[in-house]
Parts: structure tokens; sequence; C-alpha cells
């Protein structure tokens, strides 16, 4: 039985997808840095998860019961901070100072300095042995009722860590873990199929001994459904993967698939052009870049390749 | 005095007595158990006991994980693959976010049993040392290593400590503590400060004996606390004595030697020697054997220390005109 959403409760989901989107993509610009490709893939992914599946206190981060995400592609840092500062953890204009010295919006993940982050990375393939790591200390403490998130880039299980910690989740049987590879088809610098190709993805983790589900990363219907499913159906012994269907840089066309927009600061000019397409496609009255008169940092790094 | 077990024997017991006193320790194994001896812990806490298979990058990642549920993990391989195959996850999942991970690393230096290059770890206190948040200490014997084991745990965030597979002499009492940046001074002396580490501090006192007898007074000050280092009783002592001589059980590039020598040309210069692996492998070998051959006997460092003494009174007169 498939979860249905109401109409009211879909829009909502929709319009935080777009909300994350147009800010990671305006911390990308203000800061001068980030992954605006990877961060756009996960929109609704983070949308559902932080707004329908998990079950979290943003007053109180730190909660025993608390559903954990362990951002293992941390460069997607961008939209998970405009996650969080949506969600409540700390307040919206504290976006603009992502990647300040002394701030609390580090690139990569620094969860002593973010609240709501629950691990530090950057380097990949490392999340989902943290994630495992959680489950196995829930175990023991005999809290059944929390869950841990594992969000994983599809480039990054070419890492070898990433089936360790698969080989030992299904040993440990953790189904409290539910793992969702944020399959972009798009690395660094190139098509996942060319530099290192990962298919049959779906079979590998089911030779792991994990549960798989598949979907499509930014249909809200079947993610919320597949989630749902994981979090509160599925467990009975095996840790889940959901295969999420992505595009890269979803929602401006020139980042579309195009590893050229993996890791690329825009300039102010051109940010304003893409968030006035992307309020277009949402449908949303048409807004541009709401800093464009701020002065862009003088380090500026345009390059990004 | 030789003590009966070999250290590793007795890291085994003393996770068992930590075990029982904090129900939140537990140990992670890398399929080493009975080289490492936390095969002891797992016979008496099998359920707080977790075999991660051969998969040193996840031993520490879960270890991670562990932490962040409030336990206090010791996953243990063997120091080699500690710092070099994981040291990414040591640096990024469990240094930088200060989690409270105590890692203990087997068969350090030369006394492996034979097993060759790849598993003498001699490069461990410098690649641990230069980590932000990680403290590291290396025991001169069982009773060091029990109570630094004690002072890990009671230490909030990432702790490195090194085991030996030896049996090393008794230095210190069942009542010895351990405290973060605390050298011990073993003997007064006057004409070289001997500074030692981990199992060569046991050296460094047969050495002085050596130089007693030749009318050489060594001092001899012992730093089990490598990281952060006993800046005051090192600068105290050399300034007495003029000269050193360091002695650890690893390379002498960036480790114990290293430390001691950015505090002294930082703060009182004097001539330094130090004893340890001279940048190449260490090849298999008996232990006696390497010793000599890695010049790392207690003659080999009685006779730096008449090769420092020798180089006071040239620096002296460099560093005054």
């Amino acid at each position: 039985m498939a979860i249905i959403l109401k109409t009211e409760e879909l829009n909502n989901l929709e319009n935080m997808a777009y909300q994350i989107r147009r800010l990671a993509l305006e911390m990308i610009c203000h800061g001068q840095w980030g992954h605006l490709g990877g961060s756009f893939s996960m929109a609704e992914i983070l949308a559902v998860l932080y707004f329908h599946t998990m079950n979290i206190k943003p007053n109180n981060p730190s909660w025993d019961r608390r559903d954990r995400l362990i951002l293992s592609k941390a460069h997607g840092s961008p939209a998970l901070y405009a996650t969080l500062a949506l969600r409540g953890f700390f307040p919206v204009e504290k976006l603009y100072t992502y990647c300040e010295l002394e701030g609390i919006l580090e690139g990569h993940t620094d969860m002593k300095r973010t609240p709501g982050l629950e691990n530090s990375g950057g380097p990949l393939g490392m999340g989902l042995s943290v994630a495992a790591g959680i489950c196995l200390g829930l175990k023991l403490k005999e809290e059944p009722r929390a869950r841990v998130f594992c969000i994983l880039g599809d480039g990054e299980v070419n890492e070898g860590n990433i089936w360790e910690a698969a080989m030992a989740s299904s040993h440990y049987h953790l189904d409290n873990l539910i793992a969702i590879v944020d399959y972009n088809k798009v690395m660094a610098k190139g098509m996942v199929s060319d530099l290192m190709g990962i298919e049959p993805l779906s079979a590998k983790w089911s030779a792991f001994g994990w549960e798989v589900i598949e979907v499509d990363g930014h249909d809200i219907e079947e993610l919320t459904d597949a989630l749902y499913r994981a979090r509160w159906i599925k467990p009975h012994g095996a840790p889940i993967v959901i295969i999420a269907h992505t595009v890269k840089g979803k929602g401006i066309e020139t980042a579309e698939f195009n590893y050229k927009w993996h890791t690329h600061a825009p300039d102010p000019q051109t940010t304003d052009a893409m968030l006035r397409e992307l309020s277009q496609r949402y449908g949303k009255p048409v807004e541009g870049y709401s800093r464009i008169n701020d002065p862009v940092r003088k380090e500026t790094f345009y390059g990004g390749e | 005095m030789v003590s009966r077990i070999e250290m590793r024997d007795a890291f085994g017991n003393a996770l068992i007595k930590i075990g029982q006193k904090y129900p939140q320790v537990v140990v992670l194994d890398a399929d080493l158990n009975t080289s490492s001896k936390t095969v002891l812990f797992k016979k008496v806490f099998p359920d707080r006991f977790f075999q991660v298979g051969i998969a040193e990058q996840n031993l520490f990642g879960i270890a991670a994980g562990l932490a962040l549920t409030g336990f206090i993990p010791f996953p243990s391989t063997f120091a080699v693959f500690a710092s070099r195959r994981a040291l990414d996850q040591i640096a990024i999942s469990i240094c930088y976010p200060k989690l409270n991970v105590k890692i203990p690393g087997s068969y350090v230096g030369l006394p492996t049993s034979r097993a060759g290059a790849s598993h003498n770890c001699i490069e461990d206190i410098s690649i641990m040392r230069v980590i932000p948040n990680m403290r590291v200490a290396d025991p001169g014997d069982n009773n060091d290593l029990r109570a630094i084991i004690q002072t890990a745990v009671e230490t909030d965030g990432p702790v490195y400590f090194r085991v030996t597979r030896l049996t090393v002499d008794d230095i210190f009492g069942a009542d010895h503590k351990f405290e973060w940046g605390k050298g011990k001074l073993l003997k007064q002396g006057n004409d070289v400060t001997l500074f030692g580490t981990g199992m060569m501090t046991s050296l460094c006192l047969s050495a002085a004996d050596q130089l007693a007898r030749n009318g050489v007074d060594a001092e001899v000050i012992h730093l089990a606390s490598i990281k952060p280092i006993d800046r005051e009783l090192i600068i105290e002592s050399v300034n007495r004595t003029g000269c050193a001589v360091t002695a650890e059980n690893a390379s002498v590039i960036g480790g114990f030697g290293g430390a001691v020598l950015e505090v002294l040309a930082e703060s009182h210069p004097v001539p330094l020697l130090r004893i340890g692996v001279q940048d190449r492998w260490v090849d298999s070998g008996g232990i006696d054997e390497l010793f000599t051959y890695h010049k790392m006997q207690p003659s080999d460092i009685a006779s730096s220390a008449r090769q420092v003494i020798e180089m006071k009174r040239p620096f002296q007169i460099s560093m005054s005109g």
C-alpha cells in the first residue's frame, strides 16, 4: 500500500525542494565556493527526509531517540545547510555566512559547528561506516525507534570503504540503517559510466545482503512512499538501500548532467539568471538573486574543474 | 626487575579492568584479536566486542559511529594499519569532530616477531602526532600502559597509544598514575639528559647505568605523553645538563625525537642526538638482532650520550659568539 500525500503536503514538499535549491545556490554564489550539481540532485531527497520521514526535534538536536542523517557525500553541504535552516535548526540568515572563517557553516561538514549535523565529512567513502557504527550503538543501547539515513553519491560507491561498510551492515543485521544513493549519473570530471561504471548497482547491493528499493529521486510521491516504507514497514533484519535516480544539477538547464557544474561558483549575474530560471520551472513568481548588490568576495575563484 | 607478562597481555587484562569499570567501553577488532590480545576482553564481554573483519577503514568509521552514540570504543589493529591504511578515517571521522575514541596501535617498532617491513610500525608517532585533537602516548611498562588506558578513558577526545609486543622491565609500581603532558624524572644527573619514550626508557636506564660505570652522570626522563609533551620538564632538565639524547622505538623523523627537538629549538637549543630507526625499513630479524642492527641498544644510547657531551663545548661557544 502506497503512502498517499495530501495535495497540501505534496505542494509543501515540492516548495521545500525549491527553497533548498534556491538557498543552496544563493549560498554558493555568496560564499563563492560550493558544489551545485550534487546539491541540486538531492533536493527532493532532503525535503522528504526532513519534512516528512525523519523523526526529529530541531529545538532539541541531541534528542536520544532522533533519526539521524549522515551526509556521506559531504560536498552536498549547501543543500543540507539550507534544509537544516528551513527546518529550524538555525536561522536562514546564517546561510549567508557559508565558508566564512570561524562561521558555523564549513565548506565540508563539521558537526562541531553546525546545529543538526550528525557527523563531519569531506573525503568520500567514509559516511556509511559511521552510520553503521551509530546503528550498532543504537542496537547496543536497545533503542529500536531511531533510524539512521545515509546519503551516498554514485561516484562515491567507487570507494572500497563503502563496500566494507555494506558487508558489515548486513553481517550485523542493521535494519535501522537506510542508505540512499543519489544516483545523478555524473562524477566530478565526467559521467559515472565513463569514468568508473557502477552497474549493476542494484545487484551489487543485493549481493551484499541489502534490501534494495529503486525510485525516481525527483518524484516526491515515490520518494515519500519509499522512505516511509523503509522507515516504518521494512525493518526485518537487513539494511535497506534506496537507489534514487536523479539528475545532477536538476532545475537549471546548463547544469543538468553537466560535470562542469560539479564544483563551480557562478558570479552574481549568472546566479540571478539561474534563480529566475529555477523559479519559472517551479511555476513560482520570478525570483532572482537576493544578494545581488552584496560585494563579491575578493579571492573569487571562478574555476572549479 | 622483569615483568612476567608481555605488554600485549597486560593490554588485554587492562581492557577487561576498564571494561568492568566503564560499561560504555567497547572493543572492535579487525581479525587480529589473538595477536593484539583484545581476545581477553572478548571472552569476558562478548556483547561489547565487535568483529569487523579485515577492513580497517570500516573499523575506524564504525568506532566513530559508536562514539557518536555515547560509547567509548577501542578499535584495535596493528599500528601500521591504523596509521597508514585508515589514516583518513581516523583524521576526519574521529579527530576532526574530536570523538571519544581510544586507539591502541599494536606491534610497534622493532619487536613484531620477524614480520618484516610491512608490519614493523615506525611512523605512527609522527603520523598521529600531526593530527589536531589527537593525543599520543607510548607506555614505558605495563603499569604505565594501565595508567594510560585509565587516563585515556577519563579524557574526552581521541587518543592514540602504543602497545609493544615485548616483555618490558617494570619501571613503575601498581599505584603509578599517568597525566597528559607530564614526564617522569627517573634518575637525576648532570652531564646529559636521556629522554626516553615507550619501551626505550627502560633501555635509557640501562644506558645510564653503563655511563655511570664510566663516570658519566646521566639524567633519565620518561615521556610517555608525546603529545602533549612536558615542555617545562624538558627545558628544566637540559638547562642543567646542557645536552640530550632521545630514544624511541620508531623512526627518528617527525616522531618523539622530533617533538623534543621542537621544544628545544624554540626555547632552549642544546646539542641533541636521536636514537631510533634512521629513515629505513625494518626488515625481518630477531628482536635483539634488530636492536643491534638499528643501533638502538643501551650501549648505542650510551655511546650517543658520550658523543653529545663532546658537542656541548663548541655548541656553547657558537651560541655565545
